[in-house]
């Protein structure tokens, strides 16, 4: 079962709040923007907690709904636990699916949602992820106040929360197919070099995707990878076209396409927030791609199994849109 | 003499830059082997004669550590034996330690961490 064909399952909308670097990046502006990492808050962790939190409140007020209307809230970050996405739930009375696979959550929340909203079993569901730069660096790299020099090939974590209302009546967007993907694990340890740990992933969901359904590789307008970041997006295309010997009409990546050269984020963007946040806020508001094929993708990095030196297993989800 | 601290200093770090840009070593790594080649050095005699060539362009350098700790438990050896290295260890180092330790904590008194 790699593969599912939804029916009237739509993105209704969506709802997201940027860091500061990302407020001023080649995005389209978003919802709302935060001023500093703390976000009024004592530490990095809240700071994560209360954009999430910010997001579900704002996206159920423009949408004239209250908690109980919602049927189940889908989602995750990169906090142990997804602690961030259990404590912004405490607050917002809705039944919690929490999920995780790294920076490929976004996908797996639809890929969920969408089954439950197939079926007809119920009629709304939120998503919800998010990750912020000095979170995520002070749990899998290094703390800002070691202030060590991060490698060239290492990616930013992008600091963003993004909700969503998915639901089976007509919508923006449509869900239109998604392919599960499989954890796929190439021996590399290096956690400075996550997009080389990916891109392998990546490309065997999208093959999968494409032998499943049995579509040429053109029927997308265009492929777009969560956070390879541009050395990662570029193994990705090499890979996939010299593996499986198809060539990729229009391919982007969300970490390459997301901050601006001059602010040194190397190889790009990272985190569960950096696919949604460039889909929404870059890709959907330029009208020039129908159908878009996402490929969510997560380096499954535990700390202390890379601490033991073990290598990094990565997982990709690809879920099929059709803007409407 | 400055221009013999800023060329070895400088000589130092370059070799290090380049060890941190092409290797997987993190900046932890480099900073203790470092200090034990410095300590190694000591322990040659060579350190001394570099120290008195090159100036501050020695003493500010991490190597200088492994050279302090070096020479200081080899002055506690000769005075007291094995008890008097374990004495002597930190000595001259302690200056260095000890306002590591009470800096730090004042400036995260002060400070809140930003980007």
């Amino acid at each position: 079962m790699a593969s599912i064909k939804f029916n009237n399952v739509y993105m209704k909308d969506w709802f997201t709040v940027t860091g500061p670097i990302e407020s001023n990046s080649k995005l389209k502006k978003s919802d709302l923007q935060m001023d500093d990492y703390y976000y009024g808050e004592k530490t990095f962790e809240k700071a994560e907690v209360k954009m999430q939190k910010v997001v579900l409140e704002k996206i159920m007020e423009r949408n004239n709904l209250k908690p109980e209307a919602v049927d189940l809230l889908i989602g995750g970050d990169l906090l142990d636990q997804i602690a961030a996405t259990n404590y912004a739930s405490n607050d917002i009375p809705i039944s919690l699916l929490g999920i995780y696979s790294a920076c490929a959550t976004f996908p797996e929340s639809l890929i969920i949602g969408g089954m439950f909203l197939n079926d007809k079993e119920i009629n709304k569901v939120l998503s919800i992820t998010s990750s912020h730069n000095l979170s995520a660096e002070r749990q899998f790299r290094y703390p800002i106040e070691y202030g060590a020099p991060r490698p060239h090939t290492s990616t930013f974590t992008s600091t963003a929360a993004i909700s969503t209302l998915l639901e089976n009546a007509m919508g923006k967007i449509k869900i239109e197919s998604a392919t599960i993907g499989k954890t796929t694990d190439m021996d590399i340890t290096d956690a400075n070099n996550l997009g080389a740990v990916m891109a392998p992933a990546a490309a065997r969901t999208l093959y999968e995707h494409l032998t499943d359904l049995k579509r040429p590789i053109d029927y997308y307008d265009l492929i777009l990878t969560g956070d390879l970041g541009c050395i990662g997006g570029t193994i990705f295309k090499e890979y996939f076209e010299r593996k499986y010997k198809l060539k990729i009409k229009k391919h982007l990546d969300a970490g390459c396409e997301l901050y601006l050269k001059s602010q040194e984020t190397y190889s790009g963007g990272s985190g569960p927030a950096c696919l949604p946040l460039v889909l929404f806020n870059k890709i959907i508001p330029t009208n020039k791609y129908k159908k878009i094929l996402i490929i969510g993708t997560g380096a499954l990095h535990s700390k202390t199994f890379v601490n033991q030196k073990n290598s990094i297993p990565a997982i990709a989800h690809a879920v099929s849109l059709e803007v409407l | 003499m400055y221009l013999q601290a800023f060329l070895f200093a400088g000589i130092v770090c370059l070799i290090c830059q380049v060890v941190l840009d092409n290797t997987k070593l993190t900046p932890g790594h480099i900073t203790s082997f470092v200090t034990v080649v410095g300590a190694l050095l000591s322990f040659l005699g060579i350190y001394d004669k570099i120290v008195s060539w090159c100036g501050a362009g020695a003493t500010v350098l991490i190597a200088n550590f492994g050279h302090m700790l070096y020479t200081a438990g080899i002055t506690g050896y000769k005075e007291a034996g094995i008890l008097g290295l374990f004495q002597n260890l930190l000595c001259q180092s302690g200056v260095a330690i000890v306002s590591v330790v009470v800096f730090s904590f004042v400036f995260t008194m002060i400070f809140k961490a930003k980007d």
